[in-house]
């Protein structure tokens, strides 16, 4: 009952406080930016989807114009992209960069290709796989022709393996905003944990607000001296926090949802990220017990967000083999397992028990601190 | 010179002070946590392969392969997908229980099929109610593309080896790749300039200190003028960002980071300290306490951070008439080795010190006002207007009319 009046006041002052709504406000930003950012890189790196889009016509590849109409153009063509002639092959070498994005000639004395690329275009990436399809089958139609086979052989030829798709599920299938690997892989593999422990960063800024305020404005002696545990205290500081975290957390759950970027199992996440954030709002509870003011508070928590967006993110960026048994504990790579698929094997929870421990005993570092602090201050 | 004395005195207590320091080496471990994960990201890129800013997720994606004789497998790509190769019947299982998003079936007698040029037909099970599904799909068909090539390559040789002569292709590559420049030319660009933010606290501390612990009243009555008190005090923090930068950039060059120009780079990352600062004085000039002018810094800090950032990318992405406003561009320009025109140079350094002149004058205007001060503070809209002669307008008018 105490702690659920100390708990109700300092969800009030969360609630009144314009800067902490502001945050969540500019958090919708940061989710649709971040959704946004990834639904346009991804378009930009797929040539179908390119193609789709009709936005070939950036795709300018310089030839001579001896080539006009050659099979090599045809081959180009077929990839969709966009042909410029020139005079000379010289010509459109120069071009690259400027008018063109690659050229390309073939030497008449030996039919060998030249292409030429300007690496530095945003479409290199598409456009170097166009090319490179357009040339392979071209080399692959240049061979064939010179090996003699007939048209049903060259047939057979062409095509030694058929894949066949059989689809699983079609009537369930997951609603996801692009089919894309790129897009999912992105998604899931680093927006989605991202969006999901932004509250929580948030959360140890309002924790030491919350403590090294009341010792600021004098009033944290008054509350020592009310008829409360330092553990009731700590607890009936940082349950709203919690909570006021939590509720966010699941409110971008379903805007991602909305967005259709399906997060499945929001329940276990439920359970990881409740541990997450107390380890979270508990290293803002020791710091806070660490500073004298507001402004340490500010400087030291945002050196340790630092600090803790290098453990939690680059996990998910680097390729570290002998250190996999290690990474794969990391929550964040927990939350991308379990946020991308639908049925998780029930092992994987063994996994969060390094989690729930270090949250834990940063938890109780922080009562005992908090006790500690208690004993000095009075 | 009175303001040398001030300089000296607050930068004799940032230097004394222990949490600075603490706070110092700090920030400096988190250049060296930086340079780590740079080189690992560095070290993970394939010379000659496409680099995407992609999550490196082992196992993000998983597929049973029904492979007797190992001929598929070894072609996909263990990086993103998870792969297990067992046989059909407890494969078919695992993926009737969802364990998999997808199954892949090579048929048993492959090789042998291969052998008499017969097609080879592979099934590929999709889990659609996996999200993972276009991930798997893509692998695969990369994988069986490779593949092919390989047999199609094979079956020639065998049916026509006189005939095998065909065209080569030679490539030739222009410039550094868009990705790898946003992650060599940003990143390094990004280490310069972020000493640069990480000072806007003690801005605050310096300024808005002064008047939550009620010295700025005697710091007043001191016979130091207005434009003395702020200049001293942004000196003293310029100076700090000096030794920070001239650290960060010795790290950075012993860690292998190719610096070219260091010592004009070094000058124009110092240069660009001061308008920064100025801001940060002018914010903290009017704001009455610590949270407020965190909150203004904040947003301004952005503000900025988009001003140096989006012209350095509209650079690498070839956009070259808006990019040269920030002098991020400039100094990616110095540290790459290229050649720097007169416009180059000269439009980020007037924006500099038009800036500086602006933010400054600002600066000790507010911090001239006893209301500013010392309170009650007038709104933005008030200074405004004062700034732009309205009030004086209406002052005047009222005193004809009356």
């Amino acid at each position: 009952m105490k702690i659920l009046s100390l708990a109700k006041k300092e969800a009030y002052d969360i609630l009144n406080n314009r800067i902490y709504l502001l945050v969540v406000f500019v958090q919708i930003f940061i989710v649709l930016g971040a959704f946004g950012l990834a639904l346009v890189s991804s378009i930009a790196t797929d040539p179908e989807l390119l193609d789709q889009f009709q936005v070939n016509t950036e795709f300018k590849v310089g030839l001579s114009e001896e080539l006009e109409d050659s099979p090599l153009a045809h081959y180009l063509k077929d990839e969709n992209l966009n042909l410029i002639y020139f005079k000379s092959p010289q010509d459109a070498r120069a071009s690259v960069g400027s008018e063109v994005i690659a050229a390309v000639d073939i030497k008449p004395s030996t039919q060998n290709i030249s292409v030429e690329i300007d690496t530095t275009s945003i479409f290199y990436p598409v456009i170097s796989q166009k090319i490179n399809q357009a040339l392979n089958n071209y080399n692959q139609a240049v061979k064939l022709q010179n090996s003699g086979l007939n048209e049903t052989e060259i047939k057979k030829v062409e095509n030694p393996i058929n894949v066949t798709e059989i689809k699983i599920n079609e009537n369930d299938k997951a609603d996801i905003a692009l089919d894309n690997p790129y897009f999912v892989e992105i998604m899931y593999g680093f927006i989605v944990p991202f969006i999901l422990l932004l509250p929580f960063f948030l959360a140890s800024n309002i924790v030491t607000d919350s403590i090294v305020g009341e010792r600021e404005r004098k009033t944290f002696e008054v509350l020592l001296m009310t008829p409360l545990t330092s553990f009731m205290v700590v607890l009936g500081k940082i349950i709203p926090i919690l909570l006021f975290s939590l509720i966010q957390s699941v409110a971008w759950i379903f805007l991602l949802n909305f967005l259709r970027v399906p997060i499945y199992n929001p329940f276990i996440i439920f359970t990881l990220i409740f541990f997450i954030g107390l380890g979270f709002i508990g290293v803002g509870v020791i710091l806070s017990m660490l500073v004298d003011s507001t402004k340490e508070a500010n400087s030291a928590i945002t050196l340790v967000l630092v600090f803790a967006t290098f453990i939690l993110f680059v996990p998910l960026f680097v390729n570290i083999p002998y250190l996999n048994a290690i990474l794969n504990l990391i929550p964040t790579v927990l939350i991308v397992k379990i946020s991308s698929s639908p049925h998780i094997d029930p092992g994987l929870i063994l996994e969060f028990i390094p989690t729930i421990l270090l949250s834990l005993i940063i938890f109780a570092v922080a009562v005992k601190y908090f006790k500690h602090e208690r004993a000095i201050r009075l | 010179m009175h303001s040398l004395v001030i300089t000296k005195w607050e930068f004799k207590n940032t230097l004394s002070s222990k949490k600075f320091i603490t706070i110092f080496l700090l920030q400096v471990s988190i250049l060296i946590l930086m340079i780590i994960f740079f080189n690992s990201f560095m070290g993970n890129i394939e010379p000659g392969k496409n680099v995407a800013l992609t999550p490196s997720l082992t196992g993000f994606a998983s597929i049973d392969v029904v492979d007797n004789e190992n001929l598929f497998e070894k072609q996909l790509n263990p990086d993103i997908l998870k792969i297990n190769r067992m046989n059909y019947s407890i494969a078919y299982n695992r993926f009737k229980n969802n364990k998999t998003t997808g199954l892949l079936i090579v048929p048993s007698d492959a090789l042998e099929k291969i052998d008499r040029y017969e097609t080879l037909n592979l099934s590929l099970f999709v889990n659609y109610n996996d999200p993972k599904r276009s991930v798997v799909k893509s692998e695969v068909d990369s994988a069986s593309k490779s593949l092919s090539s390989i047999i199609t390559n094979e079956w020639l040789k065998e049916i026509s080896p006189e005939n095998l002569t065909q065209p080569s292709v030679e490539q030739t590559e222009q410039g550094e790749p868009l990705p790898l420049q946003i992650i060599n030319k940003v990143m390094i660009a990004i280490l310069l300039f972020l000493p640069l933010f990480l000072f806007g606290n003690m801005v605050i501390d310096s300024i808005v200190g002064e008047k939550e612990r009620k010295t700025a009243e005697i710091l007043m009555a001191m016979p130091l003028s207005p434009s003395n008190i702020i200049l001293g005090k942004s000196l003293a923090i310029i100076i700090t960002i000096a030794f920070q930068v001239i650290l960060w950039m010795i790290i950075l060059l012993s860690a292998g980071f190719n610096i070219k120009n260091a010592i004009l780079v070094y000058l124009l990352v110092i240069l660009t300290s001061i308008p920064i600062i100025g801001i940060t004085s002018m914010i903290a000039a009017y704001c009455k306490n610590y949270k407020e002018a965190g909150i203004g810094i904040s947003f301004i800090y952005i503000g900025i951070v988009g001003f140096l950032v989006v012209p350095a990318l509209a650079y690498l992405s070839g956009s070259t008439r808006a990019s040269t406003i920030s002098p991020m561009t400039l100094v990616m320009k110095l540290f790459s080795g290229e050649t720097i025109s007169t416009t180059d140079l000269v439009i980020p350094i007037l924006i500099i010190i038009v800036v500086s002149l602006i933010s400054y004058s600002i600066s000790i205007q507010l911090f001239k006002r006893d209301d500013v001060v010392f309170g009650p503070r007038p709104s933005l809209f008030r200074l405004f207007f004062e700034f732009i002669g309205i009030l004086s307008l209406i002052k005047y008018i009222k005193s004809k009319i009356l």
